[in-house]
């Protein structure tokens, strides 16, 4: 029932395969593509992925470098596919151990590895075990677990409401005594004499248990002439005993303990230490090591404290392999350090994870610690992270699109205050200075003064750069149309006016828009389905924290759900504003990229036109890494 | 006095001192002195030995397969060195061999295989690239007239990144896929490439700098004022044809003799 099996390396070489009976198209295209989304975007927390009709899960041996995958069709959904892969992988390792062990390709290359029989042991077992647990039969009341608990340990209360529940069920017996005396009856009245018995009346003997009931019933019933307590099955609550007051460990019992004002001088140091707590943790990332070798030199109390030593020292020198505890701290120290340092939460788990899956099994070499290798694993993702995905060169792309005789369309989008139009500006600035004309086009039509901004800033450009150097002509012109009409009407006249008079570049301003405004959302949605620009920029600042993650989210949500093609435009490029204010909390970069996958093309650090730059991957991780 | 008698005290102090290991030194067989002679000597010599041996690892001996992603760098990889065609994915990681050339000489080098994933190449490039003693480009023939930008791009980035400018590996731009029908000729190809590294030259200059205030390298390539020509490069730089699938399918042999003639020329 699988559609494939694979098994390669990591360099590329596939060393067995299987294809499954029938099946027709070959693997590869779905294995890239899940290696291009998965492993290298570093997702591999999950180790399943879907691909057309396909479902494929994997799996990593960082110690031999291989690769195992198994596609399925997604609709089966096969059990033992988890279990599977884990035996195939501790078989193949087995078998192989000898070539796998040899450094270098050769090995790989001229080694062929004749794996069928025990695949298909394996697969065979796998499935036996999967179907030999049959459809199970509902269990009937004898077998199960209530019958055999007594009455007594159902009880929750004292007894009193649950006695009253058991004289309401002897009361009806009572009264049905009295009718007629059936032997359904006699054995009703057997069963409840044999829950009396468990109630605790032990001492009593069947008859003169009814009797006392019989007694306490008749006395009721003289005295509460409406009483229906067999109504009430209703699970016994405890009666409140009245409200506790509520004591908090850290709010201490007078105001005097609340007063902080000796111990820390004045409010304004309070931030200060804060500051500096939240520096001394990551501060902490050194310590680690020797954490490391304290955890074993220290708290291995089998092998004694001698042998633990030797452990250490074998730790440090020999070979050893990683599994999860050993970098189980080390990585939470570091997803603390990163969100220390503003990458959002859930990326930064994912993160982790991610490299924990990369790193597991892995062999270390002489001299190095977990602390160092995990380090190292983490640098090279972040760096992979932020490398873009494709190429990214602006005015490549406009002297193309110069040469098709057809503009190129910029269009930027973002919420609310992020830079949006001051970065247009920013961006117009460095395409004039390189010769291109700009037709700016104010599809802001919300916002006060939107219009007047941009009217202003193609004032000083134009000052700038005069049209006498250009031929008479202004290089930098503004298409509105003032406020209150529809931004997708507007940008499209925008377009072709630039067609036509010859503009090499568009820049489409839009207004901010919150992520959950649906109504707005959909505008943003049809602008961008209509005019199909050439690139989509999202702006954000990097002072974002966890909420680049929604914003991010739902503006893909928004384009992807309203474009009419089954080919969507979603965002293409990240702005990323603001980037001065931040000094080296730089994590919004990494969140943002990681969610979306597209590269950041610019990065703003100012207000002034000079302020535009484009991303170093590598500055940013060690400004990242940095304690 | 006194002074005198305190120095002659603090003399006397340590001449029972320097007599007694005078005479354990005569004491002793000669030999051991200079047994503790040899294995000073030995010591310095081994520390010498391994700073030349560590720092060897520079000199270049190794030949970079790189490429764009799909351009059949691992299969031309595992066709040069064990002749046999084998199913590939995209790689992650490099992949190394020895490799014997086919020249009178049958030197032997190390052959590197790189990942041409757009996220994973600069990395591997910068671990690499002064190890290069030379680069096989490896272009996919058939789809070159879509990718001819994000190849130039390449090509550019290598050609004027610092190490490999200082190095100066000689430089072959193998022109795979050859057994598709709608490959590009060699030729073509050096002329496509000439042209986009011309249009390179110029927004690659004019892009914005880093964040860090780090601007992109300074090479220039070729001559200031002329069209860009590969034969201005300071490196040797060579255009061929192969196939690494081989015409007759997966089970006959690649077309790489044109590239195991360079190679074997190095």
């Amino acid at each position: 029932m699988l559609d494939f099996f694979t098994i390669f390396s990591k360099g590329g070489i596939v060393l067995w395969c299987f294809q499954g009976t029938g099946v027709t198209e070959s693997f590869t295209g779905p294995v890239n593509a899940l290696i291009r989304s998965v492993i290298l975007q570093e997702r591999s927390g999950n180790n399943s992925y879907s691909h057309d009709a396909l479902s494929l899960k994997y799996k990593l041996d960082n110690e031999f470098e291989l690769v195992f995958v198994v596609g399925f069709q997604k609709i089966l959904t096969l059990t033992y596919v988890d279990k599977f892969i884990d035996d195939v992988q501790l078989h193949f390792r087995d078998r192989y151990k000898n070539e796998l062990e040899q450094k270098g390709a050769l090995a790989l290359l001229n080694s062929h590895f004749a794996f069928e029989d025990d695949f298909k042991m394996l697969l065979r077992e796998a499935e036996e075990s999967s179907k030999a647990r049959g459809p199970t039969s509902m269990r009937s009341f004898n077998a199960s677990l209530k019958s055999q608990k007594t009455v007594k340990s159902m009880i929750e209360t004292k007894g009193g409401d649950k006695g009253k529940e058991q004289g309401g069920k002897k009361n009806k017996n009572a009264k049905k005594e009295g009718k007629a005396i059936t032997t359904r009856e006699k054995a009703k009245a057997s069963t409840s004499a044999q829950k009396t018995e468990e109630n605790g009346n032990q001492g009593l003997t069947q008859e003169e248990i009814i009797q006392k009931k019989r007694e306490e019933f008749i006395r009721k019933r003289m005295g509460a002439p409406v009483e229906k307590p067999s109504k009430s099955p209703k699970p016994v609550k405890e009666k409140p005993k009245g409200k506790e007051k509520r004591v908090w460990t850290l709010g201490g019992s007078s105001t005097k303990e609340l007063d902080y004002s000796q111990s820390n001088g004045n409010g304004a140091h309070a931030a200060g230490d804060q500051g500096l707590d939240a520096q001394a943790d990551p501060g902490d990332l050194l310590a680690v090591d020797y954490e490391s070798i304290l955890f074993k030199m220290f708290l291995s109390p089998k092998k004694g404290a001698f042998g633990g030593m030797f452990g250490m020292l074998k730790g440090l020198v020999g070979s050893k392999s990683l599994s999860q505890e050993d970098m189980e701290p080390v990585l939470d120290k570091m997803r603390d350090h990163l969100i220390a340092k503003n990458v959002a939460a859930e990326i930064a788990s994912q993160l982790c994870d991610s490299v924990a899956k990369k790193l597991e099994g892995k062999v270390m070499g002489t001299f190095t610690t977990v602390a160092s290798t995990v380090k190292g694993a983490l640098q090279d993702s972040l760096v992979q992270i932020l490398q873009p995905k494709r190429r990214v060169d602006i005015l490549r792309d406009v002297l193309e699109a110069r040469s098709q005789r057809r503009p190129f369309v910029i269009t930027f989008c973002g919420v609310n205050g992020v830079g949006k139009s001051t970065n247009l500006a920013k961006i117009s600035f460095w395409l004039i200075e390189n010769g291109f004309t700009v037709l700016i086009a104010a599809c802001d039509t919300f916002r006060a003064g939107a219009v007047e901004q941009l009217r202003t800033h193609q004032r000083r450009l134009n000052s700038l750069h005069p049209p006498q150097d250009h031929g008479g002509r202004p290089i930098v012109q503004l298409y509105e149309k003032g406020y209150g009409k529809d931004a997708a009407g507007i940008a499209m006249e925008a377009i072709a006016y630039a067609r036509n008079q010859a503009f090499d570049v568009v820049l489409v301003d839009t207004a901010g828009r919150m992520q959950d405004n649906t109504p707005l959302m959909t505008a943003l949605a049809k602008l961008i389905a209509v005019n199909m620009p050439d690139l989509v920029l999202f702006v954000g600042e990097a002072l974002v924290g966890n909420e680049a993650v929604d914003q991010l989210v739902k503006f893909n949500q928004a384009l992807a759900d309203h474009s009419m093609s089954d080919k969507p435009r979603l965002i293409d490029g990240i702005v990323l504003t603001k980037f001065d204010t931040i000094d080296d909390k730089v994590g919004a970069a990494i969140s943002m990229t990681y969610i979306t996958g597209q590269p950041i093309v610019f990065v703003g650090t100012g207000q002034t036109y000079n302020d535009l730059r484009s991303l170093n991957a590598r500055a940013v991780v060690g400004a990242l890494m940095k304690a | 006095m006194e002074d005198n008698i305190d120095v002659e005290a603090g003399e006397n102090q340590f001449q029972p001192y320097l007599d007694a290991l005078r005479k354990e030194l005569e004491h002793q067989d000669p030999i051991f002195i200079i047994g503790i002679i040899i294995s000073l000597a030995v010591v310095v010599i081994s520390f010498v030995l391994l700073k030349y041996f560590l720092s060897s690892k520079t000199v270049q001996s190794a030949v970079l397969l790189v490429g764009l992603c799909d351009s059949g760098k691992t299969l031309l990889f595992s066709r040069l060195l064990s002749g046999k065609f084998k199913k590939t994915q995209t790689s992650i990681t490099d992949s190394s061999a020895p490799y014997k050339a086919k020249n009178e000489k049958g030197s032997s080098w190390t052959l590197i295989d790189l990942p041409g994933h757009d996220s994973l190449r600069p990395q591997y490039v910068e671990k690499f690239k002064s190890a290069a003693r030379a680069i096989v480009f490896v272009v996919d023939s058939a789809i070159f007239q879509k990718e001819v930008r994000d190849v130039a791009e390449f090509l550019y980035f290598l050609l004027t990144d610092s190490a490999v400018s200082r190095n100066v590996p000689s430089l072959i731009v193998a022109c795979n896929k050859q057994d598709i029908t709608m490959a590009k000729s060699a030729k073509l190809i050096q002329q496509q490439l000439e042209k986009e590294m011309n249009t390179l030259r110029v927004t690659r200059s004019a892009a914005l700098g880093t964040q860090d205030g780090s601007a992109g390298s300074s090479v220039h390539l070729g001559k200031k004022g002329k069209d860009f020509e590969f034969s201005q490069l300071p490196m040797k730089v060579e255009f061929l044809e192969c196939s690494a699938r081989g015409s007759k399918g997966e089970n006959g042999q690649a077309d790489i003799g044109s590239l195991e003639k360079s190679l074997a020329n190095l």
